[in-house]
C-alpha cells in the first residue's frame, strides 16, 4: 500500500474540513479524489504531505508514518499544485533544474531527468522562455514537470487542469496515464467528473470533509438504481402523459423542465424502445432523443441530493 | 546542495528588476541628486577676509601700532581683512554701496562706522577691542615700571601658545556628509525587500512556490539560510557600488578607517535583511501590506535620523534620546558619522552594540516564526 490514512480529522474553527477521513491508495492505480469545490480534497492532499497541522488520524506513505521531516519518503514523492508553483525569474529549463536539483544530487543524472521531462510536457520550444511568457496551458504543464521531473514513484496531482484550454488538458490527461503505465503511483483530485471517470482507475468521492463512496467507475455507479438516463426534447407534455409515462415498466422517475423530459430508468434492455413507442403512441411531438449511462454526478446527486458541479 | 539553492537564488534575485531597482539604482540616483542639491551647502563655513576701510587721516598716519597691526591683518592668504586706505568721504561711499562692511576712524577711542551688525561687523569690533586692551596693558605697565620696555617689546614679539589643537582624524566639519550617510543607511534598510522576499519563498502559507519547496527532501531552515546567502551576498555589493560611487565619483569622504566602513555596511546590510524577514514573519497580511509596514517604517527611520532634515538628528538626540538608539537608520548614520569624525571608537562601538541587538532580535523572531514545520492552514 502506497497511502494510508485512517481516520484523519482537520478543523478550522467551528468547520470541520475533514470528517475521519480514511483511505487507501494501492500500487500502480490512479486514485481519483473527486468532489466539488471545498469538499476537502485539497486540505486531504495537504495533510497527507504533511504540510498542515490536523486534528487527529494517521498517515502512512510506502509504510512509514509521514512527518515533515521524512526525507526519505519525500524523496520518492511528486506533487503538482492546484496553483503553479514556479520562479517568474527563473526560465522553463531552469525552474525544472532547480526543483529536480532539491531532489537529486548528480548532474549529469539531473540532466537527463530534465530533459526527459522537457520532452514529455512539450516544452521543448519553450526552454527558455520565462514563465510569464507562456499560456496557461504551457504554464500548466512547466507547473507538472518542475513536480515529476525526478521521477518519484507516487505522484500526487491537485487539480492540475484548471482553467487550461482542452488541447492541453486532454495532453495533461495522456500524460498522467503515460506516468501510470512507467510505474507511477496516481493520486488525482479534481472537480471534474468527466477527467477522473477518464483516467481513474479508484474513485473516492468526497463531500464536506467526508468519504461518501469509493470504488471504481462501474462499482460507483452499481450503488445507484438508474441504469439508464433517457432525455427527450419535447414542447408540449400534459402531466396526465407525464403520469402515464411514470407507470411503464422499468420507469424510475420522469421529469418534465424547460421543455426537456428527463427519464431514469432502470437496468433493462428495452428502456429507449418503451419510451419511443410511448412518445409515438401519445403523438407527442419531439426534437432530440438520446440515452446515456449515469455518470459520477448522477451518483453524487444520488447519495447527497446535490449536483457535483454546485 | 548549498551551491545549486544558492546559485539557482542568485538567478532568481538578479532578474527581479523591481527589487534590484530599489535597492541599487533608486540609492544611486538619490545619491546624484543630493550632490547636486548639497554642493554649496559648505562655502558659507569657508572663511572670506573682510572688506574693510580705514579714513587716511593725521590720525590716523600717526598711529603707527594701530597701521602695523592693521596691515598685519590684511597680508597673506589668511588674512582678516582686505583693507582699503581712503578718505571719509569715500569710506561712506563705501559702506552705502555695501562694497565694505565699515570702516575705522582712528580717534581716541578708535570708532568703527557700521550701517548693520553682523558676524563681519562684530570681529572687526573685536579686533579693535583686542588692539585697544594690548595697547591699554602696555601702557599701565610701562607708567608703573619703565625698564621694563624692552623686556615687554621682546615678549609682545614672541606670543607663546600654550594650547596646541590636535585633530585625531584630519576630518573637517562637513554638515553635506551626513546627507549621504543616511543615504547609506537606507540603502542598508532597504535589504528589509530581500529579507521579505526570502520568508515568502520558504512560507508555505504565504506562496505556492514555498509549498512546493517545503515538500521536498531539503530542510526548511537550510534552504532558508542558502537563500538568505545569496541575498545579503547580492546586497552588499549593492551598497559596495553605492559606496564606490560615492567616494570615487561624487568624492565623499569616509575618513580613514575604510575597514570599519565595510563592517558597517555588512551589519547594516545583515540588519536590514533581518529587519524584512522579520516583519514579513510576524505581519500576517498582504504582500502589499508588508511592503507598506517596510518602507513606512524605512524612511520614518531616515527622516528621524536626518537624511531630510539634518537638524532632526539633532531635535531627537536632545528631546527623545532613546528613540535615537532604537532607530537603525540613525545607528548606522552616527556610526558613519563618528568613524569620519572621532580617533575613538566608543560611540561607533555602541552604535554596533545598539545594531548587533537589533539583528538578534529580528534572526530569533523570524527563526521562532517560521521554524514550524506545519501550518494551520494554507
Amino acid at each position: 500500500m502506497i497511502i494510508k490514512v485512517k481516520n484523519l480529522v482537520k478543523r478550522y474553527g467551528d468547520l470541520v474540513a475533514l470528517d475521519h477521513l480514511s483511505l487507501s491508495v494501492n500500487e500502480g492505480e490512479v486514485f481519483g479524489l473527486l468532489g466539488p469545490n471545498g469538499s476537502g480534497k485539497t486540505t486531504a492532499i495537504n495533510c497527507i504531505l504533511a504540510l498542515l497541522k490536523y486534528d487527529k488520524g494517521e498517515i502512512e506513505i510506502f509504510g512509514q508514518p509521514m512527518t515533515p521531516d521524512a526525507y526519505d519518503i519525500k524523496r520518492n514523492i511528486g506533487i503538482v499544485m492546484q496553483n503553479v508553483a514556479v520562479y517568474n525569474e527563473l526560465t522553463v529549463y531552469e525552474n525544472i533544474d532547480y526543483f529536480c536539483g532539491l531532489y537529486v544530487k548528480d548532474k549529469k543524472t539531473r540532466k537527463k531527468l530534465v530533459d526527459e521531462a522537457i520532452d514529455f510536457v512539450g516544452l521543448g520550444e519553450f526552454i527558455k522562455f520565462y514563465p510569464k511568457k507562456l499560456s496557461g496551458g504551457l504554464l500548466r504543464r512547466l507547473n507538472i514537470a518542475c513536480g515529476i521531473a525526478h521521477k518519484p514513484k507516487l505522484i500526487i496531482l491537485d487539480e492540475p487542469t484548471v482553467a487550461v484550454d482542452p488541447q492541453s488538458r486532454n495532453r495533461i490527461l495522456e500524460g498522467i496515464l503515460e506516468l501510470n503505465r512507467q510505474g507511477a503511483t496516481v493520486v488525482y483530485t479534481s472537480h471534474y467528473m468527466e477527467e477522473v471517470e477518464q483516467i481513474c482507475s479508484r474513485i473516492m468521492i468526497l463531500d464536506r470533509g467526508k468519504a461518501i463512496a469509493t470504488g471504481t467507475k462501474d462499482e460507483l455507479k452499481a450503488m445507484i438504481g438508474i441504469g439508464e438516463k433517457i432525455t427527450v426534447e419535447t414542447y408540449s407534455l400534459s402531466e396526465e402523459q407525464l403520469s402515464r409515462l411514470r407507470k411503464l415498466p422499468n420507469i424510475v422517475s420522469a421529469v418534465y423542465k424547460n421543455q426537456t423530459l428527463e427519464i431514469k430508468a432502470d437496468k433493462g434492455l428495452h428502456n429507449l424502445e418503451t419510451v419511443l413507442d410511448f412518445i409515438k403512441k401519445e403523438g407527442i411531438q419531439f426534437g432530440k432523443i438520446y440515452s446515456e449511462m449515469p455518470t459520477l454526478n448522477d451518483v453524487f446527486l444520488e447519495i447527497t441530493g446535490k449536483d457535483l458541479r454546485d | 546542495m548549498f551551491t545549486h539553492i544558492f546559485i539557482n537564488r542568485l538567478k532568481c534575485l538578479l532578474h527581479d528588476r523591481e527589487t534590484i531597482f530599489w535597492t541599487m539604482i533608486f540609492p544611486l540616483i538619490l545619491a546624484v541628486f543630493f550632490n547636486m542639491a548639497l554642493s554649496n551647502v559648505n562655502s558659507w563655513e569657508i572663511f572670506k577676509a573682510i572688506d574693510v576701510a580705514v579714513v587716511d587721516d593725521t590720525n590716523y598716519r600717526n598711529n603707527e601700532y594701530f597701521k602695523a597691526a592693521l596691515n598685519e591683518a590684511s597680508k597673506g592668504a589668511d588674512r582678516l581683512f582686505n583693507l582699503t586706505v581712503t578718505s571719509k568721504d569715500k569710506a561712506d561711499q563705501l559702506l552705502n554701496e555695501n562694497a565694505i562692511v565699515g570702516y575705522i576712524v582712528v580717534e581716541e577711542p578708535i570708532k568703527l562706522v557700521v550701517n548693520k551688525s553682523g558676524i563681519d561687523q562684530s570681529i572687526i569690533k573685536s579686533f579693535i577691542d583686542s588692539y585697544m586692551q594690548t595697547v591699554s596693558s602696555i601702557n599701565s605697565i610701562l607708567l608703573e615700571n619703565p625698564a621694563a620696555q624692552k623686556e615687554l617689546i621682546s615678549s609682545l614679539a614672541d606670543r607663546q601658545q600654550y594650547v596646541k589643537e590636535v585633530s585625531g582624524t584630519n576630518a573637517e566639519p562637513n554638515n553635506v556628509l551626513l546627507y549621504f550617510y543616511t543615504l547609506i543607511a537606507m540603502t542598508c534598510m532597504f535589504g528589509c525587500y530581500f529579507g521579505m522576499r526570502e520568508v515568502t519563498d520558504i512560507q508555505a502559507d504565504i506562496s505556492p512556490v514555498a509549498a512546493r519547496v517545503n515538500i521536498a527532501p531539503v530542510h526548511k531552515l537550510k534552504t532558508f539560510i542558502y537563500n538568505t546567502c545569496a541575498s545579503l551576498l547580492i546586497h552588499l555589493f549593492e551598497i559596495f557600488v553605492l559606496l564606490i560611487f560615492l567616494r570615487f565619483v561624487l568624492n565623499v569622504d569616509f575618513g580613514p578607517k575604510t575597514g570599519y566602513v565595510v563592517l558597517t555596511s555588512v551589519l547594516g546590510s545583515i540588519t536590514g535583511i533581518s529587519f524584512g524577514a522579520f516583519i514579513s514573519a510576524i505581519v500576517k497580511k498582504s504582500e502589499g501590506i508588508k511592503v507598506a509596514i517596510l518602507i513606512g517604517v524605512s524612511m520614518t527611520g531616515c527622516f528621524l535620523a536626518g537624511m531630510m532634515y539634518q537638524n532632526m538628528k539633532y531635535i531627537i538626540a536632545q528631546n527623545v534620546p532613546v528613540l535615537s538608539y532604537l532607530n537603525p537608520v540613525n545607528l548606522l548614520t552616527d556610526a558613519f558619522y563618528s568613524l569620519y569624525c572621532y580617533d575613538t571608537f566608543s560611540r561607533y562601538a555602541l552604535n554596533m552594540g545598539c545594531l548587533c541587538i537589533f539583528i538578534v532580535i529580528f534572526c530569533l523572531g523570524t527563526y521562532l516564526i517560521i521554524r514550524r514545520r506545519k501550518y494551520a492552514s494554507l
